[in-house]
């Protein structure tokens, strides 16, 4: 009689754990929210070209399976920007300069590449630092704004993405070593810069990946279980509790946003350094005065992760799969940007994907615990 | 059948998880005043917001003069003749005077605005009640009594003819109270109805007809004030005997703890300083209660002491330590152990669980962390310790999330992390602020009992029985300046009321001749 | 004096999308909801705006009266896109700054995927030329005329006559003194029985009204008619919200705000004119750069003593006062 009494507790307990659980109601929340996007970017596939729309659609859905390398591949910078906006938003900061942070961390990466007489075990290592330091840079200065000045980091980043953009283009354009200018381009560079690949077939996925996982789970571990995560997530919670408990707000402000920006220029770094389709070459960047886009779309990894770095590493590859997906569409004549429209779309439901979630909780809790405390009840009577 | 101008009939609305009004009837007779007594979180504003179209109630229906209304937005009461003045007023701060009374019901042609006749019906009703503004200044500059003034205002320039007044006197001087009492009652008599909500007995005794006691969402009953006595509302009130007074020793005061001199805080919102050279010690085994009128430089004062402000100038001592300049963090571990005024702005982490809230000012030190990490199963332990020693309630204990507990376990809880902490000052701010009676009783007890254990304790209080009650010494605040020194034992409410009005102070060389 | 006229000519179509929107963006924020969007519905209105352009240009028109009725269908489209926004804020109580970003994203790939469908290109390009070489009668003023009636554009004159109307309504009509109270203090507001939701879907509506004309006269002012899906409008709704927190989200001083940073801008694409800037051989991109760097000296001196509406950005949620 007892046994039964607890296992039923027990029960009772465990769905109230899971539908209380945020991650549950993360899960669930960009679970619609993927689903709105999918089915908008289906209508607009439909009213395009009804008679492909099908099979179109199929190949966004399931068409990134076949390559997952190139999946892996393309995930690991949207990975790294995506870290660097969420960790950010844990501690209430809106890094929307993750951009620029990454333009100006794969122009560090690069510069190093070129200008730098290294040994070569060593040479794509430094290379990667370099991008770091360079996203520190240009995430230090947002947070030293925001920290000292109380000036709004969204602006601020925004201004940065433009100011980091023109510059990155400006350095490229006047240095001869780096830039082909027959074909407004950087060159290849090297190879024993290029991040070493895994030898998976098909595909040129390399160290970054494994690099980029690694430090999603150190960002995990840094958030739940150390004084610095504790703090950082005070702050976002409430400013002022964090203040009366005496944490150094202005000095988390700017030590985030230098993390956040490193992880965004680690971004650039990882993708200019990998190596390319063709045997000795490698990524390439075009100086042509646009705004990178794999720092927005880090904003849709990030909210689609829920900010959390573990459900960071799958919404990058998620992404990531969806635009493989996109690109194979163009088989059957559809335009990849399609994509960054569904991506658009996701966003635009995650924001607030969790009010309808909050809702649809309450609800499923309502009706299941409460069958489950009548049981309870009946059993006690008799 | 008596005739009533407002009829409340079954009253039922429910929150989540709560039934704030459970059947409530409330009748309101032409010309009277009548009181809505009750706790904290009895249902009164509720039950008001009902009335004035905010909520909209499950059960039960409204008549006014003997028809059934429906009251679907703040529009239909006002239609009704209706007004309200909230507990927390509804002024819009960079507006003026004018236009705050005019939003809503703004006279135009065209949509454009005109302001001139608006401006002529303001003064003249000024005038006629007694009630002096100016028109054209901003909201942000006038003092809380004008802002008061304007929102009766706003009910008169919409000629309505049943007021309600929401607490009404928290934030006015005994003087300035004893002035709208009498308004209050000079409507009355003009044959307008009144509704005063208030949890003070004194004043339904001054003023009202007849009051309506209100308790956990229930209605206790409806008396007529002259029939009855403060013992008897009180009772009502709370549902038991409740002590008017706090149960302790006189103090015996050791040696000084804390020591302020010549404190002066810049002010957020004007030029002038908020604080201005204040000076006063605190001694172990003595509670030294900070009194005053809202918004005479306590908050700031406060901010300045527990180092969330820069101040100006002065110097702070705790226990013979220099701590002017320190962190709050070195002010903490100085020993100064601060319950906030406001407890959901600075005290909690609401989206934290309770646990980590209680090591909120200690998590970085050895006994909850290893080399930068938090050792959680410490923080566990600890806890539950604080949880059973300060009988702090919550669903799932130390993993509760803390913005599901209740307004008193809440406090309860920063009780805990602020009297475990090791500390030689206490400094409580306004630590019963919208709490129910038994929560009430409970602090009080644990701030005799801290200063029995020879802590200093620095309490700041805008209610005046907690003033006379929990303190051994009062510093009265008046536009930033220490401007009386009271013993609670000699002096009255009344003297009280006017040093804090401003209207009565002795000098700090007085206080030297006193002592 | 010439080199003064030429900046001053072609300083007044750069500075008023600059104003247009800023000014939208005002009334978004003074209702209560931030408006990052704006350089989303700038692009949308600009898109409609060329493309109702580009269909009709083969017929024979008077350019103005074209470039009025493109400004209709902007604004119309300004104002659809921007109900996105009020649904998302307003209504299902979203984080207001994700769902502008999220805004901003759709746009442009939106134009680059149907440009790329049907015109096989990154946008649209129209041949119609709206320029005005010499106002009749007014260009003959002396000084004025050829600062304000030569070599300008129509939407210099009709960003004017917004901005009058748009302080107009802001501070003498019953509407504007509404939405203020909104933005400031929306419990209050609603107790005296003005409807928050409503107001604040007005504000954005504003917004996407004034942003969609804003991107319209971008495309007319700028970018001689054309709009691309790569370049958008160049981070101006961006700067829009520069100028209007500069401005401290007051139209007046929105106008010289505007003013200060078309003038940059203007001055960065003309240093080549301008012997004296020319000669110091600095490369033109950091004139390029130095709107946004502008934009962050201004804000970094603005932003302490900044008066934000106060209750911008937060939902609204009658339940919960």
């Amino acid at each position: 009689m007892q046994g039964k009494n607890s296992t039923s507790q027990k029960n009772k307990n465990f769905l109230k754990n899971i539908t209380r659980s945020s991650g549950f109601s993360a899960f669930s929340s960009a679970l619609v929210a993927i689903i709105l996007g999918l089915v908008f970017g289906f209508i607009v596939m439909l009213f395009a070209q009804p008679e492909n729309a099908i099979k179109g659609f199929r190949y966004v859905l399931v068409g990134g399976l076949g390559r997952f390398g190139s999946v892996l591949y393309f995930a690991t910078p949207i990975l790294m920007t995506g870290l660097a906006v969420g960790f950010a938003f844990k501690m209430g900061l809106f890094n929307i300069g993750a951009s620029g942070q990454y333009t100006m961390g794969m122009f560090f990466a690069i510069y190093v590449g070129f200008m730098w007489d290294l040994p070569p075990g060593i040479h794509w290592i430094v290379a990667i630092l370099a991008g770091m330091v360079g996203g520190m840079i240009w995430g230090l200065i947002p947070g030293l704004f925001k920290a000292l000045l109380n000036v709004n980091e969204v602006i601020t980043s925004i201004m940065f993405n433009y100011i980091g953009m023109y510059l990155v283009d400006m350095w490229i354009q006047g240095n001869a070593v780096m830039f082909v200018s027959s074909k407004s381009r950087t060159n290849y560079l090297p190879s024993n810069v290029q991040i070493p690949s895994l030898g998976i077939d098909g595909s040129n996925v390399n160290f970054g990946i494994i690099l980029a996982i690694i430090i999603g789970i150190v960002l995990y571990i840094v958030l739940q279980k150390t004084t610095f995560g504790y703090e950082l997530k005070a702050t976002g919670h409430n400013k002022y509790a964090s203040d009366y408990a005496g944490m150094k707000g202005k000095k988390n402000i700017i030590l985030t946003m230098v993390i956040a920006g490193g992880l965004a220029g680690l971004g650039g770094a990882f993708a200019i350094l990998a190596p390319s389709a063709i045997a000795g070459s490698s990524m390439t960047y075009e100086p042509i005065n646009i705004i990178a886009a794999n720092g927005f779309n880090g904003i849709a990894v990030a909210l689609l992760g829920n900010a959390h770095p573990i459900g960071i590493i799958f919404s990058s590859i998620f992404i990531s799969h969806i635009q493989r997906g996109g690109s194979l569409a163009g088989l059957v004549g559809f335009k990849p940007e399609i994509i960054d429209v569904v991506i658009g779309v996701i966003i635009y439901f995650s924001a607030f994907a969790m009010i309808m979630n909050a809702a649809l909780a309450r609800f499923v809790k309502q009706h299941v615990t409460r069958k489950d405390e009548e049981v309870v009840k009946a059993k006690e009577a008799e | 059948m008596e005739n009533y101008i407002v009829e409340m009939l079954g009253i039922t609305k429910e929150f989540p998880g709560i039934i704030a009004n459970d059947n409530i009837t409330l009748n309101l007779k032409k010309g009277e005043v009548h009181a809505l007594l009750g706790e904290n979180g009895a249902g009164k504003s509720t039950l008001m917001s009902v009335l004035f179209g905010l909520y909209q109630a499950e059960k039960g229906e409204i008549r006014k003069n003997g028809q059934v209304v429906k009251i679907n937005n703040p529009n239909d009461a006002n239609a009704l003749g209706i007004g309200m003045v909230h507990q927390h007023f509804k002024l819009v701060e960079i507006f003026t005077v004018l236009e705050n009374i005019i939003l809503g019901v703004e006279p135009n042609t065209m949509g454009f605005l005109q302001k001139n006749e608006a401006r002529k019906k303001v003064l003249e009703l000024s005038e006629r009640y007694g009630l002096s503004i100016k028109p054209d200044a901003l909201i942000e500059d006038i003092s809380v009594g004008m802002q008061q003034r304007v929102e009766i205002l706003k009910m008169l320039y919409r000629d309505n003819e049943i007021l309600i007044f929401d607490e009404p006197t928290a934030v006015l001087t005994p003087q300035e109270i004893k002035e709208l009492l009498k308004i209050m009652r000079g409507f009355a008599s003009e044959g307008k109805s009144i509704l005063f909500i208030t949890h003070k007995l004194n004043e339904i005794m001054e003023v009202a007809d007849r009051c309506t006691v209100l308790r956990k969402g229930q209605h206790i009953g409806t008396v007529d004030v002259k029939n009855t006595d403060k013992e008897e509302l009180s009772r009502m009130m709370v549902g038991r005997d409740i002590s008017f007074s706090v149960d302790k020793k006189p103090a015996e005061p050791k040696e000084v703890v804390l020591s302020v001199k010549n404190v002066t805080v810049a002010s957020k919102h004007h030029k002038n300083n908020a604080v201005r050279n204040v000076t006063f010690d605190v001694k172990a085994g003595e509670i030294v209660c900070l009194a005053g009128i809202d918004g005479n430089g306590q908050t700031e004062f406060v901010s300045a002491l527990t180092g969330l402000e820069k101040m100006v100038d002065g110097k702070v001592t705790l226990c013979g330590e220099d701590i002017t300049k320190a962190s709050v963090r070195e002010r903490s571990v100085a020993g100064m152990s601060h319950i906030p005024e406001d407890r959901h702005k600075h005290g909690l982490v609401l989206d934290y669980t309770l646990q980590e809230n209680m090591v909120l000012q200690r998590y970085w030190q050895k006994d909850f962390q290893n080399k930068g990490f938090i050792k959680f199963d410490e923080v566990r332990k600890y806890a539950e310790n604080l949880i059973e020693r300060f009988d702090v309630r919550s669903a799932q204990g130390p993993i509760t999330m803390v913005r599901s507990m209740s307004g008193g376990n809440q406090q309860k809880a920063i009780i805990a992390r602020e009297i475990d902490k090791k500390h030689e000052l206490l400094v409580a701010v306004q630590p019963t602020r919208g709490l129910d009676v038994g929560a009430i009783e409970y602090i009080h007890k644990q701030l005799v009992e801290r200063r029995d254990a020879g802590k200093g304790v620095l309490l700041v209080s805008l209610e005046l029985e907690e003033v006379m009650n929990v303190s051994d010494r009062i510093l009265v605040m008046y536009e930033g300046e220490i401007v009386g020194e009271l013993d609670p034992k000699t002096t009255t409410v009344q003297e009280l009321g006017l040093y804090m009005s401003g209207a009565k102070r002795n000098t700090v060389k007085e206080i030297d001749n006193a002592g | 004096m010439s080199t003064i006229y030429y900046l001053i000519q072609n300083m007044l179509p750069v500075a008023i999308p600059l104003l247009l929107v800023a000014l939208g963006g005002m009334f978004s924020e003074r209702s209560g909801v931030i408006n990052i969007a704006l350089e989303g519905i700038m692009l949308f209105g600009a898109f409609f705006g060329a493309l109702f352009v580009y269909t009709v240009q083969g017929v024979d028109m008077n350019p103005q009266v074209l470039l009025i009725l493109g400004m209709l269908i902007a604004a119309f489209s300004g104002w659809v896109y921007s109900l996105l926004l009020s649904f998302a804020a307003v209504t299902m109580k979203a984080n207001q700054t994700i769902t502008g970003v999220s805004l901003n994203m759709i746009i442009p790939a939106a134009i680059l995927l149907f440009s790329k469908m049907f015109f096989n290109s990154d946008g649209i390009t129209t041949t119609k030329n709206f320029y005005i070489r010499e106002v009749p009668i007014l260009s003959k003023i002396p000084l004025l005329g050829e600062m304000f009636f030569q070599r300008t554009y129509l939407t210099v004159m009709i960003g004017f006559a917004i901005l009058i109307v748009s302080i107009i309504i802001f501070y003498k009509t019953r509407f504007g003194l509404r939405l203020r109270a909104c933005g400031e203090h929306p419990q209050a507001a609603d107790s005296v029985g003005i409807n928050v939701y409503f107001m604040r879907y007005a504000g954005v509506s504003l917004s996407g009204i004034l942003g969609g004309i804003g991107g319209f006269f971008y495309s007319v002012g700028v970018m001689d008619g054309n709009v691309s899906g790569h370049s958008g409008v160049a981070g101006f709704g961006f700067l829009a919200l520069a100028v209007m927190i500069f401005g401290q989200w007051k139209p007046g001083r929105i106008f010289f705000a505007a003013l200060f940073f078309a003038f940059l801008r203007t001055l960065a694409y003309s240093v080549s004119l301008i012997p004296f800037l020319d000669g110091l051989g600095i490369n033109q991109t950091y004139y390029k750069m130095l709107p946004y760097v502008a934009t962050m000296v201004v804000l970094a001196f603005t932003s302490k003593k900044s008066r934000a509406p106060k209750a911008e950005g937060i939902p609204y949620d009658k339940s919960q006062r």
